[in-house]
Formats: structure tokens, sequence, C-alpha cells
């Protein structure tokens, strides 16, 4: 799996290092997230830097998981858009639906304000 | 990035083989024999590459430096992704308390080296071959039990509205069904109400969720009949949210909606969207409508709107899912939005339009897809 996880303070960070973040991964990444929720994580920063393109399996594992912590009063925020990854979430409106950062040190930080 | 020409259409098969000169020549061959073919040069390499490339099937030596065969195989069965793909043992190793304890770690074939390229080859199509029978065989049952339900995601049958011609294209991906589903509803005389969407998700997940979707857009259409003479795409998202968003049974499950109300009297359609692909509308120009709505399930609040289109005659509405804009070419380059109204712009609109695009898309492809294609054409005439 060429997910890396990082703990920043309290945020946990998911970098995605895949070109093609897609169903292969989705049930995956979604399972190791859901456990995390389950025990605490409430910041959660996922970094696509790596990816040229995500499809709509693994932008549903986002949403879901973003959903999840939302109750739990967290957030999922999203960090490196490729041009491919960026027009897919702007043609979905995802935009409205997650906050997305820069850089993944803006992303991380935005936790604390 | 993953090179999608370099995939023959034979299947990808990963070479685990330590000895550089024997992995050269089953390379060769296996080349040589349609194949794709990737070459790891120890079991450590080859779990990296099986993660990374997922073969169709495997071949394994077992004696090689840092993890042998053995422990590749073991390490493959432990992983729930990896573990179903066919394997097979090709090493000097005759004796036979070597071949049953290679047989033990379930594999399809143990085969020695003294066999010949040419045996290794035909081993590997006989059983790509039989497992492909295999999958048609249990995919051809469970159709036919979704049939039979009535289970279907897709109408067998274009429908009818004087004045105007709608038809769908739908190619599930890999022939399995999927989560884009397509609805026609038929109010009365005047009205056809047009629904497409899209489940995120994959093959029969997906379309499990598709089918019970379907059936919540039905109901929300039913609804907005009973209780107002307004029936407009705005409210059926409405109502659909509304009742997905409270479901608990599928609060993980999200999809994406295209309606479309087309009355046959006033000429015009009514579009409402949430989170789907924006429409494309073919007039003497090719323009494009993008909803605001957001995807359902998500949130209590959608903002669902309407967006009126008026429809002269000859006037087109392409409705697609995702499969068809992230498709790629043989070069690997995706369409995008700009290829697809690009494909839909060169259309001869006094043509067969509807057959046109798809071959517009098929030519891009080289009919090779990647996720459920999906397609809803609507003209005026």
């Amino acid at each position: 799996m060429n997910i890396v996880e990082e703990l920043i303070g309290d945020v946990l960070v998911e970098i995605i290092n895949v070109d093609r973040a897609s169903y292969n991964e989705a049930a995956k990444f979604k399972e190791m997230l859901d456990e995390k929720i389950k025990s605490g994580t409430t910041k959660i920063v996922v970094d696509l830097t790596a990816c040229e393109f995500i499809d709509s399996t693994f932008l549903g594992v986002l949403v879901s998981v973003l959903r999840k912590v939302s109750k739990e009063q967290g957030d999922l925020r999203l960090v490196g858009f490729k041009p491919a990854v960026r027009a897919m979430f702007e043609l979905t409106r995802m935009f409205r639906v997650f906050e997305s950062y820069e850089d993944l040190k803006e992303a991380v930080d935005s936790f604390n304000k | 990035m993953e090179e999608k020409g370099s995939i023959k259409a034979n299947g990808t098969i990963l070479l685990v083989e330590d000895e550089a000169n024997i992995a050269k020549l089953y390379h060769y061959n296996l080349t040589k024999a349609g194949f794709s073919c990737e070459v790891a040069k120890n079991g450590a390499e080859g779990f990296e590459k099986a993660k990374s490339v997922k073969p169709d099937l495997i071949i394994s030596d077992i004696m090689m430096p840092n993890v042998d065969g053995y422990e590749f195989r073991k390490m493959l069965l432990a992983d729930s992704e990896l573990k179903t793909i066919p394997f097979i043992f090709l090493t000097a190793k005759g004796e036979e308390e070597s071949i049953l304890l290679g047989y033990e770690l379930e594999i399809e074939d143990y085969l020695i080296k003294t066999s010949s390229p040419k045996i290794i080859i035909a081993k590997v199509t006989a059983i790509l071959k039989s497992l492909e029978k295999e999958r048609g065989k249990v995919v051809g049952e469970v159709q036919k039990a979704a049939d039979t339900m009535g289970a279907k995601v897709v109408p067998d049958e274009f429908p009818k509205l004087e004045g105007f011609v709608v038809k769908h294209w739908h190619m599930p991906y890999k022939n399995v069904p999927g989560g884009d589903f397509i609805d026609y509803i038929k109010i009365d005389d005047e009205n056809l109400i047009v629904v497409l969407g899209d489940v995120m998700g994959k093959r029969w997940g997906a379309w499990y969720f598709a089918i019970a979707y379907a059936g919540y857009v039905r109901s929300a259409i039913r609804m907005v009949l009973e209780s107002t003479q307004d029936l407009v795409p705005s409210e059926i998202l409405k109502r659909v949210n509304d009742a997905v968003f409270r479901d608990e049974r599928i609060s993980e499950v999200f999809i994406t909606l295209s309606v479309v109300v087309i009355n046959h009297k006033t000429n015009k359609a009514l579009y409402g969207g949430a989170g789907d692909l924006p429409i494309v509308c073919k007039g003497d120009d090719v323009t494009t409508i993008k909803s605001k709505g957001l995807l359902l399930g998500f949130s209590k609040e959608g903002d669902y709107k309407d967006y009126e289109i008026d429809l002269k005659s000859g006037n087109e509405i392409y409705l697609i899912t995702d499969g068809i804009i992230e498709s790629r070419n043989k070069e690997g380059k995706m369409m995008g939005q700009e290829g697809l109204v690009k494909i839909i712009s060169e259309i001869d609109s006094n043509g067969d339009s509807y057959e046109m695009f798809q071959k517009g898309v098929i030519d891009f492809t080289g009919n090779d897809f990647e996720d459920d294609v999906s397609l809803v054409f609507i003209k005026s005439l």
C-alpha cells in the first residue's frame, strides 16, 4: 500500500503516493482511516500531491470519511491538486465539500487556528 | 504514470526470477505470445510489483535471495487484494516434497524449469482462459438471478415521447454490472423524466446500491407527484437527498444524479443535478450547464436548482457519467470535459448523432474503458 501515514502534532497526515488513486486503493484506505477515527483521530489531512488522477470510488471514500469525522466534530482537509484532480473536484462541486490548501504545512496549521 | 498503451490484450504476467538469463528467456517468450511481462528479482520486489501492477497471473521461482518463492506466496496469501491472483511456481526443485509444499500454498500449477517455454506459455494461456470462463459463468448466473428479480439498472428499451428521440448507451465495466443507472418515468403523454445516476464505487458493490437508489428516485418522484402538480428536478433531488441522508444503512454511499424533465408540448426541458457532470447542450453552439447541487446523501441541504432549456428542432442534450470523461487514449491522455465537448462539436447533426458520439468515444479510447460508461441522448425532432 503506497500510503504513508504521519502524525504532525495531533493531525494525522495521509500521503497518497500513487499516480492513480482508484478502486484498487479505496477499500484499504477506508479501512485504515475508519480504524483511526474509531481510536479517536479527528484531524486528518490527505495529501494528493502525487496523484495524477483519482476516480469516483476513491473520492467516495474521502467523502465518506469526511462525513464520519465531521460527526465527531473533526475534519478532513485536502492538499496538493494536480490539474486532472483539480478539474474533477471542480466539475463535481467537491471544493464546496472539502477545505483545501496549497501546501501541507498550511493544511496542518489550519487545524490549530 | 501507468503506460496504458503497453498493456497487451492477453493480460499482464509478473515473472519473479533471480537468474537474469532465465528471466530474459521467459520475458521474451511471454511478450512474443502477446502478454505484457513485468519482471522482479526476488519475492520482496515481486510483492511490491504485484501491488502496483496487479498482474493477471504470477510466475515465480522458489530459490531466490532475500524473500524466496514460498515466503513470497505466503505474503500474497495474506493480502486480501493479491491472494486471488493465479500463481504458478516455475522452479528447478523437482523433488516430491517441494512440489507438495508448493501445492499446499494454493497455487494453480507447479512447473519444472526443464519444461520448454512453449509449454509454459500454453499452461499460462490455459489457466487464464479457464479462469475467464469461470468468471463469465459466475457473472452470468448472478445476472440471471438479478434479471429474475427484475433488478435492472438500465432499461431494456428506449422510451417514447412525441417529438423527441431519447436513447441511452451503457457499457458496464468489465461486463460486470456497476454503479451507473438509468431510468425513464413517463408521467403522461406530455412529460418524460430522464434519470442518470452514478453510485461512487465499482462493480457488484456499487450495483447493489444503484438498485436501491433507483428505487429511492422512483419513490421520490411518486411523492412529488402526489403532493404537487409541479414536477421539477430540484424537488425530486431534494426528496431523494432527504431520504438517503437519513438512511443509516447507506450513510457511507454517495451518488451523483442528473434529472431531466422533458415536456413535449412546451418543447422545454428542466434539468437539475446533484454532484453530476455538466450536461452538454448542442444547438447552434455547444454549451454546458453545470448544476450547483451537491452529491446525494452528504448534506441535509443539497442546494438543488432547476435549469430551463429551450429545445428547438434538432437541439440535443447529452447526459454522461464519469466513465466517459475519465477514459484515456492509447497514450494515457484523459478525455476530460474539453475532449467530450470536442467530440460533440465535431458531430454532424444531420447524421445520427447518437451513433457518432459512441464512435467518437470508442475511437478515442480504442474501446478500452476503466469504468462504467453511460450516456443518455435527447434530441428534439
